[in-house]
């Protein structure tokens, strides 16, 4: 279990993790949308450019445009992130159907339009990834 | 080092409904008929570990089609003028077919997913002339899976059908495997795998009608993957609950594709579930 899931330091090994991947560079070219991930309280804003994260908002305001992002509580983004996670929350498409409280939001398009890339950025943020 | 391997692939035309059928398939080994099908919007080359694996061929006569639309069986007639949409009595008549066209005495049906669906149907249409059923990942209900994105306009098809089902497999399949299987979804016609899915996820219900299966007349194997979210491990225990004499079993570490993303690890279930059949 992963307490500082959305922490600064946490997204410093996230952002390089997700740069340095070379299924990122084969794949993702083509992905540049920021989006969201919001844990309780915790909200973040994660932008991408021809597949790489060119930023992390931290502290979102007003004005900070996000296309679509996902909602679940802390819990479960810690099952989603451990190294074995258990059933049911080993893939985001497997959350969106059968974890209720692991929700998608706004502009669904474009993730489905990013869905490979989406799923391999989803998947670095595991331990151990 | 170089080597060919056993499997020999060959094409039967059918006739079903009016309509010609041109479908492909592969097969290996002698003994009894084994038919193997693949899921939905993939082939059935996600059965060829099976088809290559000597302990199995010795013993029984391994079959594995691929299903209109799919893989290198040819779409019918003026396929273009309508929308894919695969529903359960055509589904099952064009199994029911297949093995009638090939002369197959009393086969096993072996189906995965969907296929480890309908198997569940044909074994209550029509059990006196099936030696049993193995189902895969199988359900008697099985809602959810359909949405829109599966055959959009703006969404690349292939790439989001093979996203959508890389999640089904469980974390400790090997990489290679599931990769393997995520190429095969790749590669599904436009609108094929959302084809099946509107079967799979709205046409299909026999929850009033699986026990009806006589297991003394057709026996009856379920394996279902502890890492399936589409047709979970519930799913196929509430089918087995209703099939008396029926053999349900749960694989730790497994995900929706046994045959193709752990084809190791199913591989002891599977020799049970054979064993079974032919006790």
């Amino acid at each position: 279990m992963s307490d500082t899931f959305l922490s600064p330091e946490w997204f410093d090994a996230y952002v390089s993790r997700v740069n340095a991947d070379p299924e990122m560079a084969a794949i993702a070219k083509w992905f540049n949308a920021s989006w969201f991930l919001i844990a309780d309280q915790t909200r973040k804003v994660i932008c991408v450019e021809a597949g790489q994260i060119t930023n992390i908002v931290h502290a979102p305001r007003i004005d900070t445009r996000a296309v679509f992002g996902f909602r679940a509580p802390m819990a479960t983004w810690q099952k989603f992130i451990s190294k074995k996670p258990p059933p049911l929350h080993n893939d985001f498409f497997a959350m969106l159907m059968r974890v209720p409280e692991f929700t998608i939001e706004g502009e669904s398009l474009v993730a489905m339009q990013n869905a490979r890339a989406l799923q391999r950025m989803m998947n670095l943020m595991r331990e151990g990834a | 080092m170089a080597h060919l391997e056993a499997i020999t692939g060959r094409y039967v035309n059918l006739d079903i409904d009016g309509l010609s059928y041109r479908i492909y398939f592969e097969e290996a080994g002698e003994g009894p008929p084994l038919i193997c099908m693949h899921t939905a919007g993939a082939d059935g080359r996600q059965w060829r570990h099976l088809l290559n694996d000597e302990e199995i061929t010795s013993r029984f006569r391994v079959i594995a089609f691929d299903l209109p639309f799919h893989g290198k069986s040819t779409p019918p007639g003026e396929w273009w003028l309508s929308q894919y949409k695969l529903t359960t009595k055509h589904y099952a008549e064009v199994i029911r077919q297949f093995w009638q066209a090939l002369n197959l005495e009393k086969p096993i049906l072996m189906g995965c997913s969907m296929a480890g669906a309908i198997v569940l149907k044909l074994a209550i249409d029509h059990q006196d002339e099936l030696t049993g059923i193995i189902g895969l990942e199988s359900s008697a209900y099985a809602p959810g899976r359909y949405n829109d994105f599966l055959h959009h306009p703006a969404v690349h098809g292939g790439e989001l059908c093979a996203s959508y089902t890389l999640g089904l497999c469980a974390p400790d399949s090997p990489e290679a495997a599931k990769r393997e299987n995520w190429w095969y979804y790749a590669q599904g016609g436009p609108g094929v795998y959302a084809g099946d899915v509107h079967f799979y996820s709205m046409d299909w219900d026999v929850r009033d009608q699986v026990s009806k299966i006589d297991t003394t007349r057709c026996k009856v194997s379920l394996l279902s993957g502890e890492y399936d979210y589409s047709a979970t491990p519930e799913m196929s225990e509430a089918v087995a609950r209703e099939v008396k004499g029926s053999q349900y079993t749960m694989m730790k570490a497994m995900g929706h594709f046994p045959m193709i993303e752990n084809y190791a690890g199913l591989k002891p279930y599977l020799t049970e579930a054979l064993d079974h059949m032919l006790s």
